[in-house]
């Protein structure tokens, strides 16, 4: 729909087309789906959780309608007798899935804080999810994080099967939950939960003193995860078949996270596990998840950042890299990137001190990162204490600030993009105009067939 | 010297980047070689009025309101309500600034009670308009969400605001500043926050701070005054606040008319 409007690609943007698709049309089909319709949703990871259910449901030899092709195909799609619909929803936008398409699964990767402003507070959220699954009945099923408090407490006294998946490896537990962190206290009755582990965020090891409520033990478990810098992870887990092992061209916990997700829910389809290896390992990264480029000589990374969470991540991830560290950071502030950038002030950016040779800012917000980075101690390559540099939109265009990062630097040296999702489209819509990459939705459907 | 912070609630109300103020009043004393140190006060925890010097608490989801307003009632009101009688500075923004109050009355028309630091009250919208809150989808249709522009004295402050409460002033009761652009207070009588003693409660997330520091040095400088008599703070170099605060004020204010003419009047 929105590639018809020539803006772009539009593969994330089915929760907002789907609240102008005659819900009517939508029910229809989707009881037209022989196989039914699965659900993702969550804050961070729903991407790459349904592109690998949907590579291994592929392998399985089903037929995929998924949202990269997905929406505005329905009208005019015959649909084959071995179709299932995988598709990842906003948050917001579960409860009217559900109604709409009573799935036979719905995934849920995690919530954090995201798009305040759009979203209402992470509370209302899980308040949403609780009503909209507890209309789900008994051959349903629901599969949940349980390293997750306010995700794993929807697994409470609702008629559909829950499955549960959890990090179980020690070695990535910290000692101190990070600021960022949204849900400290126990869904069920208020108090303070106790943290045995904690991996990210809020997420981790959990029980509460007062209640009694834990964390579920997960049935998908990953025991062992071994992060390979940005390369990819490879995760030893436990499944009701026996252990497997997960290998993701995707770097980081959180990736490693997303593919036990997505494990544990084709596991519900009924999809072989060791096709669920051969897809996970054959994921091609989703707009902005570590695209890599070249571009005279040089490389790129891109990265979606939308929330201090999933912004903490990349930068540990970045500055986990060898070498020199080169950063582009992108803020802008039109709806889709959220209104409010209030929250670039929980992200940990005095981590980046002292730790990169080049650091930009740039976007509509540019000067709201640029005093972020003066508070946390951090030189900005660009503008110097000099604020002069920044004080015209010219100097805020992605664009611009990317070449001009480019032709600093050494040849073969990494450029990182740490960008919000109008900023990096912008950004990704020059790549493509001047040849460096092709338009993401040729990416996907070759990716996909 | 040293100035005492009392950083309240930080992981309960701290949702929208509040913490940033608490930042900036670390490096602005830290830049000026004072001293700072920040107690972190959750639940639980009491108020000694003689010990700090500027008390600061951010937003928070309605849940967590409801978790924090006995805390504030029962363990930490008392210490709160004489260091503000004392001339202690404070900040309390959004749910602070609302529990801050005489009462909340929330979404699900339940009333919270709150300190009546304020002479203010402050009724959720959709307890307002009878609307069911589960039937809401959207966050526009009920919240105050958007930039919030305000004149504070001379000067004109810039920040970010997100709720859903609607706040009333009493008569008497002074407030923070006049609305440019947003909401403010109820999005009926033009009026932003209200202020008691040295004490500011406002809507204005951003965070407020970093982009308005004479706001922040206002607060260090009240702070500081009370116990340590007359004081004045050394002028920083704030070329990176300043063009943050303009462009912001400019992304703010791009369609709106009435800005314009306030700008041309020579406000700012």
């Amino acid at each position: 729909m929105s590639r018809a409007l020539g803006r772009g690609g539009g593969t994330t943007l089915p929760g907002h087309v789907a609240d102008r698709i005659d819900p009517g049309l939508i029910a229809g089909l989707a009881r037209a789906l022989p196989n039914g319709c699965v659900l993702v949703t969550g804050t961070n990871g729903k991407t790459t959780t349904t592109r690998i259910m949907a590579g291994a449901a592929r392998a399985a030899g089903l037929e995929v309608i998924t949202n990269p092709e997905g929406s505005n195909r329905l009208g005019v799609l015959e649909v084959p007798d071995s179709a299932i619909g995988i598709f990842e929803v906003d948050e917001g936008a579960l409860p009217g899935a559900i109604e709409t398409l009573s799935p036979r699964l719905v995934v849920i990767t995690n919530l954090f804080r995201d798009q305040l402003d759009r979203y209402f507070e992470v509370d209302f959220i899980a308040h949403l999810w609780q009503r909209a699954l507890s209309a789900l009945g008994p051959s349903a099923t629901v599969v949940l994080n349980a390293d997750d408090p306010q995700v794993a407490y929807l697994g409470e006294g609702i008629a559909a099967r829950v499955m549960y998946f959890g990090l179980e490896d020690r070695q990535w537990a910290r000692a101190v939950l990070e600021h960022a962190a949204d849900s400290r206290r126990c869904p069920h009755c208020s108090h303070d939960l106790v943290y045995e582990m904690s991996f990210y965020a809020h997420l981790g090891h959990y029980a509460c003193k007062e209640c009694g409520w834990r964390r579920p033990d997960p049935r998908f478990a990953a025991w062992k995860v071994q992060l390979q810098g940005i390369e990819g992870s490879e995760s030893q887990t436990s499944t009701p078949a026996g252990d497997r092992t997960l290998r993701l061209p995707l770097p980081g916990l959180y990736n490693a996270c997303n593919a036990l997700a997505a494990a544990a829910a084709s596991s519900c389809l009924g999809v072989d596990p060791d096709l669920v290896q051969v897809a996970a390992q054959g994921t091609v990264c989703a707009f902005g998840r570590f695209e890599r480029i070249s571009v005279e000589g040089k490389n790129a990374v891109l990265l979606l950042v939308k929330n201090p969470t999933g912004f903490n991540e990349s930068l540990r991830l970045v500055l986990a890299a060898d070498g020199l560290r080169y950063l582009l950071l992108g803020l802008n502030s039109n709806s889709p990137d959220g209104r409010d950038v209030s929250w670039i002030w929980d992200v940990e950016f005095e981590a980046c001190a002292g730790r990169v040779e080049y650091l930009a800012v740039s976007g509509q917000r540019a000067n709201d990162l640029a005093l972020r980075l003066k508070y946390a101690g951090v030189a900005d390559s660009r503008g110097g204490p000099d604020a002069s540099a920044l004080s015209s939109p010219e100097a805020e265009d992605i664009v611009r600030a990317f070449f001009a990062a480019i032709e600093q630097m050494p040849e073969r040296e990494t450029l990182y993009v740490l960008a919000s999702y109008t900023a990096l489209w912008t950004l990704r819509r020059e790549l493509v105009q001047r040849g460096y990459l092709a338009p993401f939705f040729q990416q996907v459907e070759g990716a996909t067939r | 010297m040293k100035l005492v912070l009392g950083y309240l609630y930080p992981s309960v109300m701290s949702q929208y980047g509040d913490r940033g103020n608490v930042l900036t009043i670390q490096k602005r004393c830290q830049w000026r070689g004072i001293d700072v140190e920040v107690d972190h006060l959750e639940v639980g925890d009491r108020v000694d009025p003689d010990r700090v010097d500027l008390l600061l608490v951010g937003g928070g989801a309605d849940t967590h309101q409801r978790l924090v307003c006995e805390d504030l009632l029962h363990v930490k009101g008392d210490g709160i309500r004489r260091a503000v009688e004392d001339g202690a500075a404070a900040f309390a923004v959004c749910a602070g600034y609302q529990l801050w109050g005489h009462y909340y009355r929330t979404a699900t028309g339940d009333e919270l009670p709150g300190l009546g630091v304020f002479p203010a009250h402050t009724v959720h919208r959709a307890a307002q308009t009878g609307t069911r809150l589960d039937t809401i989808t959207k966050a526009g249709s009920v919240r105050a969400v958007g930039n919030l522009v305000v004149r504070w004295g001379t000067r004109v402050l810039v920040g970010f605001e997100n709720h859903g409460g609607r706040t009333y002033l009493d008569e008497e009761a002074r407030p923070f500043g006049r609305v440019l652009a947003g909401s403010g207070n109820n999005s009926e009588d033009g009026w932003e926050g209200c202020v008691h003693n040295n004490a500011i409660g406002t809507y204005m997330h951003g965070p407020a701070f970093p982009k308005n520091p004479a706001l922040a040095d206002h607060l260090i400088k009240t702070a500081l005054t009370r116990r340590y008599g007359s004081v004045t703070l050394d002028r920083l170099d704030d070329a990176r606040e300043t063009t943050a605060r303009q462009r912001a004020l400019h992304q703010a204010t791009a369609r709106q008319g009435r800005w314009r003419r306030l700008w041309s009047d020579g406000v700012g």
